[in-house]
């Protein structure tokens, strides 16, 4: 096992890790930007380095700043969160080169799911099914015409190093393609400094059913079930839950087991997530994250598996603590992310948390590393914290993530915790009866009322 | 900072003069103590910074007398006008190899660009040069010290 961890991150998931830590017994290093100097994280660390200026690209993405604090504090092993450097295959590389152990998985894999076209063609040779679309990068645009014409219209232009929601495009008809060929070009090369180019068929109102996994890396792999991320805003995720409601658990186990064969086959190592588009009963892989994401608790409350704590164990050579079988599901989660927003304008609003209450209770989980008189520097994400409630059906999840959001008080700032409160009201939350348009549908039809 | 306090050859710690002692910066609300009884200096120092007004490590530093601190301060040498910061995280040392003499030192009056010290990280040395003209009246780290990025290192006036 790990003697200290240095975490790469900050906000709430360096917390996170820094109590899966703390539980295992190992020494922990927070490291910060000065922006950070009073994060709880650091407060609560064994050990803080201040690494660098507010700019990520001068702190938290600093690999030489990083790679200097391991080294003055021995650290043996580094956890990089998610965003930042979790997917940054060249300092888990780096990391190796200098005797540090990067917990995530190997570099290959993390390259392999980080090429969005790459990704799609290893999955579609893994049995995993795809969406129909180019085989790999559109060239020309009268093959990309050509190409479009047989996949259909609407379609999605996609960048191949794109993901997380960004650097997708519509195209409703033939007319607009070219158009569009080549602004999702020029938009990708600024944004990712590769402008090459796939294309999907689009799916007209999907949900998005994506599957934990966890692999031991040496061919034994595991999943953890399913998250329904359907209500989306501009692609980020907004409201997650687990099971979906839109499965049954035959649909669960069969594309789980998919998934898993997929996973020992290439010998995957430590977390991940492979996402899916779900329409009529048929699923199309979008992409793998190769890291632990911002919704993972809501597996951790319906499996009561701790995925931190597994991910370090497993990157510390402690292989698979459960197999398929005894991995069992009991009850429903809903998490909320809560951000530092106008929850109608969406606007940014980072300040000074006045007054802050989170509500507490049975099955009420708050992973935030905000506290009272806390400032939400401008720098970074506006996450507050996540709101995750646990219920032994999905109608008293219900209930219980209303009575929270209610009793939730984060005065000095704006929130979306009213955007939340009527979400928990409306009807097809409630029947579980949406898909990836539905908050955008909401929201535009005035669904909140100013 | 690393929390871990960095001593090599000195004598036993004296746990309990080190906890007295942060337990008066607390009490007095002081920034600073320094105290030296046979031979031994000890310095206890606030961080500034903290929402709550809660302060981040206190840090002993437990040294022979003669090498750092000269001049008794009594203001937190992280707002002195006159402080160089470190610019990065790693490891300093005050002179161009074991042995040598030290870059600067205590008194030594310096020209801009001139090197204070050497902050190394990854077998790479990078030499740290004075920011303005002026005269070293504190040298706020020890030789081998591990540093963070904002550090105070020197005070130049």
């Amino acid at each position: 096992m790990f003697d200290k961890i240095l975490i790469a991150n900050r906000g709430e998931i360096a917390l996170r890790v820094l109590r899966a830590c703390k539980e295992l017994g190992i020494a922990t290093v927070a490291v910060h930007s000065t922006a950070d100097d009073d994060a709880m994280h650091v407060r609560l660390a064994d050990e803080s380095v201040c690494i660098g200026p507010p700019p990520a690209k001068d702190s938290y993405l600093n690999i030489p700043a990083l790679l200097a604090a391991c080294e003055i504090t021995g650290a043996d092993a580094v956890h990089p969160g998610y965003g930042f450097l979790s997917e940054n295959a060249r300092f888990a590389e780096i990391l190796a080169e200098h005797n540090v152990h990067f917990i995530g998985p190997r570099p290959e894999h993390i390259r392999l799911m980080g090429d969005k076209i790459a990704a799609k063609r290893a999955a579609k040779e893994l049995g995993i099914p795809v969406v129909p679309g180019s085989e790999g990068g559109l060239g020309t645009d009268s093959q990309a015409e050509r190409l479009a014409r047989e996949v259909g219209y609407p379609l999605m232009l996609k960048a191949a190093a794109g993901g997380g929601g960004r650097g997708m495009r519509v195209v409703t008809e033939p007319a607009e393609l070219a158009g569009a060929l080549a602004a999702a070009r020029a938009e990708a090369k600024l944004a990712f400094g590769d402008d090459t180019l796939y294309l999907e068929k689009y799916l007209k109102r999907p949900r998005h059913i994506e599957i934990q996994v966890l692999g031991d890396g040496k061919g034994g792999a595991i999943h953890l079930g399913e998250r329904d991320c359907s209500l989306q805003r501009r692609h980020q995720k907004v409201w997650e839950e687990g099971p979906s409601p839109a499965l049954n658990t035959d649909a669960r186990d069969q594309i789980g087991e998919t998934v898993a064969n997929a996973m020992r086959a290439i010998n995957y190592f430590g977390v991940g997530t492979v996402e899916f588009l779900y329409e009529d009963g048929k699923f199309y892989f979008i992409e793998m994250n190769t890291r632990i994401q911002v919704e993972h608790p809501v597996t951790e409350m319906i499996t009561d598996i701790d995925l931190i704590l597994e991910q370090i164990r497993v990157a510390a050579g402690g292989g698979l603590l459960l197999n398929q079988e005894q991995v069992k599901f009991h009850g429903h989660a809903i998490e909320c992310r809560i951000n530092a927003e106008n929850p109608v304008s969406f606007r940014p609003s980072p300040g000074k948390i006045v007054h802050y209450h989170p509500p507490g209770g049975l099955g009420v989980r708050v992973d935030s590393a905000v506290y009272n008189g806390y400032t939400i520097p401008p720098y970074y994400d506006s996450l507050v914290g996540k709101l995750i409630v646990r219920g032994k059906t999905r109608s008293e999840c219900l209930m219980r993530l209303k009575r929270a959001l209610d009793e939730f008080v984060v005065d000095g700032i704006e929130t979306t915790l009213p955007l939340f409160r009527a979400l928990a009201r409306e009807k097809d939350v409630i029947d579980g009866q949406y898909h990836i348009h539905w908050l955008e549908d909401f929201l535009a039809r005035g669904g909140l009322p100013e | 900072m690393a929390r871990k306090s960095d001593n090599t050859e000195t004598p036993a710690i004296d746990h309990e003069a080190i906890r007295e002692l942060a337990k008066l910066l607390d009490e007095t609300g002081l920034t600073e103590i320094a105290v030296e009884r046979a031979g031994v200096s000890i310095r206890v120092a606030r961080h500034s910074g903290g929402a709550m007004g809660r302060t981040r490590a206190t840090e002993p530093v437990v040294t022979q007398p003669s090498t750092v601190t000269a001049a008794p301060v009594s203001i937190d040498p992280a707002q002195h006008p006159g402080v160089v910061a470190s610019p990065m995280v790693g490891t300093a040392y005050l002179a161009s190899e074991p042995g040598a003499r030290p870059f600067v030192e205590v008194g030594a009056s310096v020209k801009t660009g001139e090197p204070l010290m050497i902050i190394e990280a990854m077998k790479t040395m990078n030499q740290i040069p004075a920011p303005r003209p002026g005269t070293v009246i504190q040298i706020l780290v020890e030789d081998g010290q591990p540093v963070e990025y904002g550090q105070p290192l020197m005070i130049i006036e």
